[in-house]
């Protein structure tokens, strides 16, 4: 598709260039392990996602969206998938859409390209091959594409070589820079650090990090706009980037985009700590939890009657949120005499709980036949206290 | 607990009058009474004042009250381990309850007050020793055997079972261990059956899923075929760009049009060589048929020649086999006459021959019918001397038979001829005169006596009538006779004589005429054994066959017979002669014939070779012009030959140059075929990916991975819900049962001493459900509860009680056991075992007895108490 011309698009005049930088919307992700009525939400905010980046992009009078890479979580999306987001794309028509592949949408998805490309409207670029593309007057972008899921290379070599005269140059990729352990998918790092410098990039806009993460004031993660998962602790955005100058550095703001939180805390418990209190703590206000998918992953010891206590506390609070889920699996439990005296003082209740509570401490037990008898002994203690 | 002494008041039959027990003992106390003496009303009056409240007007209250109603009075002096106190309560009518302490008397409760220290001394249990320890009249065995008793005794296992939930709740958990295990029994039935199979959530989970793997596995291939058809469209893709290159395109036309031009050049020069073929094929045909024009005709010279002496050949040689024909056609005609000569007089010998044997014959048959003629007439002669015998013999009918039969009759008469006259008077007359007598009116004869009947009447001529009487012979006498006399007579009659005699004379000659035709017979039997008619038909034919008989004189047959071999021998010998020279004839015959057929061929032959040789004028000149023609052809042919060989030399390989169109059309239309072909498959392939793309299979993929991980961790959460739930249920159910066992313990220990009293090693089992004994172990054998004795039944009830009683006075909640008309189905043995039960169980144990049977209790011992009743 040929690059729409710049001059009729705003962008202030003081800057060279002024755009929004995003990735990884994976539009289409299913989020399959939750229930209908929580993946339909989320599945909602990613589709919203592109109208949010549209009215930043119109707030801030940037003139173009570079998506670098997995705006779609698939190679073969559903066709609404595709038609939905182009029509996002054509209702923001205030601004030029640049769309990326990435490795979850790489180039050689022929038939998504093909669809794109023939659902696309004027204000949408899609850019399937390493070749320099005028952005704006005196701006070339360059852009390196993933040709596969996993390519195995630095598909941005190619920028040191490339020669694009006196123009700004911008580099756009999809991968994982060399000083990250993995890429988000876990796969190897490929991108140099450096790759902005050496290739005389004024900006390097990158994809696949889906949390906000910068290298140096020119090398920058804009992070996916909307979570899809626990990993990222920092709220979902999108960068502004402002580069007023041949020569000038990248002016990088970032800009909120998230609208749905995922957040897990943990909730590591001693004896004797006012777990009420600290569960109260670790809870979002009440305002935020209809948006929240939070996972509480509780750990450390704590008494018998704590943790029914905690179990039923967290069981109460669950409807408030998007998604509730409370991990209980790295909590130990200690049995207190006095604890069981709540399940009774004696009799048989009593024994059934001393030999429930002595088998799961009881380390010539198997881990399985411990757990199972502190499941066991937790049960007895909800029954018990029901009684 | 223990009662030292009861105190009715307007109580049941003790209307208006005070009922008083006093002095019961700390051990047995017996109230041994009379029926109706009100045993039952002490019992239920008790079961009362201890377990009803004051303010009741229950049913066990007012059965209390007497007809005549007013309030009922109960009370008893107690002693407890706090010391000496008197129970009041007042039923119906100022209704009161209080607690005295003894002996002062002073009131320590009253009303509510004093029933909170009753329940305070008996327990949480209002009706526990009750139902445990006290017995009413009728329900001592644990088994129902009324409606009514059935009733009661429910009742009171019922009150046992309440009575002891409070102990086994201090072991077993009571309510709050039922409520947990129901909660728990909740909690499994949500999610599994008994048998531990999935049910509700979790085998929902289970089987979503089940569901969601099948369909992930679909999704999953309908992926893989997806990016299988994404790679091969790919790949397609790819080659029909190649297909489409130009540069290759532009090669394969070129080679193409190349392999075109060498073709047609090929195909022209192969033109010129099929010309030349014919033309070369043309002149060896002329040449061939020049050849053969010249053979031909030097062939007819030949052959003239050779007809010409063949003709002259064949003409000499017919007419020599026509003489050699007609030679041996005269000797034929020879041999013939000879033969007809020699059959000629063979005719005459065998005619003679016939002649001879006919007349020999004739006057053969002529003696012979003169033989027969005289055998004929002897026989006739045999056969009229018999016929005339038999006419003899036939005329008398004596036989012997009959001669016999005359001979027997003769005798018996005579016999009886000779019997009648001895019996019978006997007339014997000699007449002097002419005068005869008759009798019965014939006269009489005077040659022989006559024997006379009984009554005879005698006519005496001129005298008168004579009749005498005599003395009667026997009655059947002269019938006899006379039967005897007919028989003779008739037998006589038969052959026409009279006499015996005659008779004999008769036979005599019969006999003679038999024997004379017989031997006529045999004369003619000899003479003409097959009969006179079959010898006179014989003597016709040799009469016939004499006919021709001669008397003149015969030549021999012999001579005559030589005669005929003679000429049958000539005969044959020209014959023979005849044959064979007919036969040369034939021969010599058939060699002239074909003589003649051989001449005329040779004729035929000659005719045609003289055609075929033409005039003889014209030979030479036709020989000359066959020659000229022949060796022209010859060389025509060489010519054309040289021409063909020159020109296949020069021609291009045809086979290569379609061989090479070939190819560079191969080429060319195959890659035209396979670009149609990955049109098609790129077509089909694009179909097939935008219907699978179309469904979004991937992200449903995903989400199907998502969603099974999540069911499946589900799943997994309530296997580890369901083991958890039934280790606890494991945990619980061993922990109650063992509880029970803790409990049943002390009263095993407490039973067996009392057991062993009645039955030796013997155990009881018991029901953890209703916690009543349940069985009874002896020695190996364990018989439940219903099949033993009633007898034995009550006895272990009452045992079963006293255990349980010492087991509250073990937790020291003394407790007197009370019963009222136990033991009624014991026998005299038993009922003294139980009262030494009684008795070692009394030892620490306060035991009240009613009993109506009073001297089969008198051996139990124990106190008696005094009764006193008194008006109020």
């Amino acid at each position: 598709m040929a690059p729409i011309a710049q001059s009729d698009r705003p962008s202030e005049s003081a800057f060279v260039i002024k755009f929004i930088h995003s990735s990884d919307l994976h539009l289409g992700k299913p989020f399959g392990k939750f229930p209908e009525d929580v993946r339909v939400r989320l599945r909602q905010a990613r589709a919203e996602a592109l109208v949010k980046l549209g009215n930043l992009a119109r707030d801030h009078a940037a003139s173009h969206i570079l998506l670098a890479g997995d705006t779609f979580d698939q190679t073969t999306p559903a066709p609404s998938v595709i038609r939905q987001a182009m029509n996002a794309m054509r209702a923001a028509d205030h601004v030029v859409w640049v769309v990326m592949p990435g490795n979850h949408d790489h180039a050689n998805a022929t038939e998504l390209w093909r669809q794109v490309v023939q659902d696309a409207p004027a204000n949408v670029v899609v850019l399937l091959t390493p070749a320099p593309h005028d952005l704006a007057q005196g701006v070339v972008l360059l852009p390196a594409p993933p040709g596969e899921r996993r390519p195995g290379r630095d598909l941005t070599g190619w920028f040191d070589e490339v020669a694009t005269g006196e123009a700004l140059r911008i580099g756009l990729a999809h991968g994982s820079v060399t000083d990250f352990a993995s890429s988000e998918e876990g796969g190897s790092s490929i991108i140099p650090l450096d790759r902005a410098r050496r290739s005389g990039l004024a900006y390097l806009g990158l994809g696949d990090w889906h949390g906000q993460v910068s290298f140096g004031a020119d090398t920058w993660y804009s992070g996916a706009p909307e979570s899809d998962g626990f990993k990222h602790a920092k709220t979902p955005a999108a960068l502004l980037v402002e580069i007023a100058a041949l020569g000038a550095p990248a002016k990088v703001t970032s800009l909120p985009t998230g609208s749905i939180c995922w957040q897990r805390v943990p909730l590591d418990l001693t004896e004797g700590d006012d777990v009420p209190t600290l569960h109260q703590q670790i809870l979002p206000p009440l305002a935020e939890r209809a948006l929240t998918l939070f996972e509480m992953q509780v750990t450390g010891r704590t008494t018998a009657l704590t943790r029914v206590a905690l179990e039923q506390a967290a069981a109460a609070v669950a409807p408030d949120f998007l998604s509730h889920h409370a991990d209980f699996s790295g909590l130990a439990t200690v049995h207190a005499t006095d604890d069981l005296d709540a399940i009774d003082r004696n009799g048989a209740l009593r024994a059934a709980a001393e030999a429930l509570a002595s088998d799961a401490a009881d380390p010539r037990q198997t881990p399985e036949a411990r757990d199972i008898a502190q499941a066991a002994l937790s049960h007895l203690f909800s029954y018990a206290l029901e009684a | 607990m223990k009662l030292q002494s009861l105190h009715l008041t307007n109580v049941r039959k003790f209307t208006g009058k005070r009922a008083s027990i006093t002095g019961i003992g700390p051990g047995i106390t017996v109230v041994s009474q009379a029926n109706e003496f009100g045993k039952s009303t002490f019992f239920d009056a008790i079961h009362a004042l201890f377990f009803e409240k004051y303010s009741s007007t229950a049913k066990p209250v007012k059965s209390l009250q007497p007809y005549a109603g007013g309030a009922v009075e109960i009370a008893a002096q107690i002693e407890t381990a706090a010391g000496l106190f008197r129970v009041e309560k007042r039923f119906m009518a100022k209704k009161m309850a209080r607690i005295l302490r003894m002996p002062e008397g002073v009131i320590i409760a009253q009303d509510d007050e004093a029933e909170r220290w009753i329940t305070d001394l008996l327990g949480e249990t209002s009706v526990g020793p009750a139902g445990l320890l006290w017995v009413r009249q009728g329900v001592l065995g644990l088994e129902a055997e009324t409606p009514k008793d059935k009733t009661q005794q429910a009742d009171t296992r019922r009150d046992l079972l309440t009575s002891i939930a409070g102990e086994i709740d201090a072991m077993t958990g009571g309510k709050r261990m039922d409520r947990v295990m129901q909660r728990l029994g909740q909690d499994l039935a949500a999610i599994a059956t008994k048998t531990g199979k999935k049910t509700g959530a979790w085998k929902a989970a289970a089987d979503e899923a089940v569901a969601l793997a099948a369909e992930l596995a679909s999704v999953t291939a309908q992926v893989e075929t997806l990016d299988s058809a994404l790679a091969e469209r790919k790949d397609t893709d790819a080659a029909l760009a190649k297909l489409d290159d130009p540069e290759g395109k532009a090669r394969r036309a070129a080679a193409l049009i190349a392999a075109r031009t060498a073709m047609d050049t090929a195909r022209a020069h192969e033109g010129l060589v099929t010309a030349a073929r014919q033309d070369r094929d043309i002149a060896a045909l002329q040449a061939k048929g020049a050849e053969a024009d010249l053979t031909a005709f030097l062939r007819a010279i030949d052959g003239l020649a050779r007809a010409e002496t063949a003709a002259l050949l064949a003409s000499q040689t017919r007419a020599a086999r026509e003489v050699e024909a007609s030679a041996l056609k005269r000797t034929v005609d020879d041999a013939t006459a000879r033969v007809v000569a020699a059959q000629t007089t063979v005719g005459q010998a065998r005619l003679r021959l016939d002649l001879a044997r006919r007349q020999t014959e004739a006057r053969k048959a002529k003696a012979r019918a003169l033989d027969l003629a005289a055998q004929i007439a002897k026989a006739q002669q045999a056969q009229n001397q018999r016929d005339a015998a038999r006419a003899r013999m036939n005329a008398v009918a004596a036989t012997p038979d009959w001669l016999a039969g005359v001979e027997a009759a003769a005798s018996d008469f005579a016999k009886r001829e000779t019997a009648h006259e001895a019996q019978s008077a006997v007339l014997s007359v000699a007449y002097s005169g002419a005068a005869r007598l008759s009798l019965d009116g014939v006269a009489i004869s005077g040659d022989s006596p006559v024997v006379l009947g009984a009554l005879a009447q005698i006519d005496l001529p001129g005298i008168g009538q004579m009749t005498l009487r005599t003395q009667a012979p026997a009655a059947d006498g002269a019938a006899l006779l006379a039967k005897a006399a007919k028989r003779l007579a008739d037998l006589l009659a038969l052959c026409g004589v009279k006499t015996l005699a005659e008779a004999r004379s008769a036979a005599a000659a019969r006999t003679e005429a038999a024997g004379r035709a017989d031997l006529a017979q045999a004369v003619l039997n000899t003479l003409a054994p097959k009969g006179i008619d079959a010898l006179t038909a014989a003597m016709a034919e040799a009469t016939l066959a004499a006919a021709e008989a001669q008397d003149d004189p015969l030549p021999g047959i012999a001579d005559l017979e030589q005669d005929l071999t003679t000429a049958l021998s000539d005969e044959a010998k020209t014959t023979q002669t005849q044959a064979r020279t007919a036969a040369d004839h034939a021969l010599a015959r058939e060699a002239a014939i074909k003589a003649a057929a051989q001449a005329e061929a040779a004729v035929t032959d000659l005719d045609r070779a003289r055609a075929a040789a033409g005039v003889d004028a014209t030979r030479e000149a036709r020989r000359a012009d066959l020659l000229r023609r022949d060796a022209q052809t010859a060389e025509t042919l060489t010519q054309t030959e040289a021409a063909l060989t020159a020109l296949i030399a020069s021609a291009p390989d045809l086979a290569t140059s379609t061989a090479e169109l070939n190819r560079a059309e191969a080429a060319v239309n195959g890659v035209s075929q396979q670009r149609a072909q990955q049109g098609e498959r790129l077509a089909a392939l694009s179909a097939q990916i935008r219907t699978l793309a179309g469904h979004g299979i991937e992200e449903r993929r995903d989400d199907l991975r998502g969603q099974l991980e999540t069911a499946t961790a589900t799943e997994v959460r309530f296997a580890r819900k369901f083991a958890a739930l039934t280790r606890l249920n494991q945990a619980l159910e061993a922990e109650r049962t063992a509880a029970q066992d803790t409990y049943f313990g002390p009263v095993h220990e407490e039973l067996k001493p009392l057991l062993a009293i009645l039955h030796r090693d013997a155990a009881l089992s018991f029901d953890r459900d209703n916690l009543l004994p349940s069985g009874l172990t002896r020695g190996q054998t364990e018989e439940t509860l219903e099949n033993l004795s009633g007898g034995t039944k009550e006895q272990i009830a009452i045992l079963t009680r006293l255990a349980f009683a010492r087991l509250f006075a073990r937790q020291g909640r003394h407790m007197p056991i009370v019963l009222d008309d136990a033991l009624v189905f014991s026998d005299d043995d038993r009922i003294i075992k139980m009262f030494t039960a009684l008795t070692r169980a009394a030892q620490d144990q306060q035991i009240l007895v009613f009993s109506c049977r009073q001297l089969a209790f008198q051996d139990l011992g124990g106190a008696r108490p005094v009764v006193e009743i008194s008006e109020t």
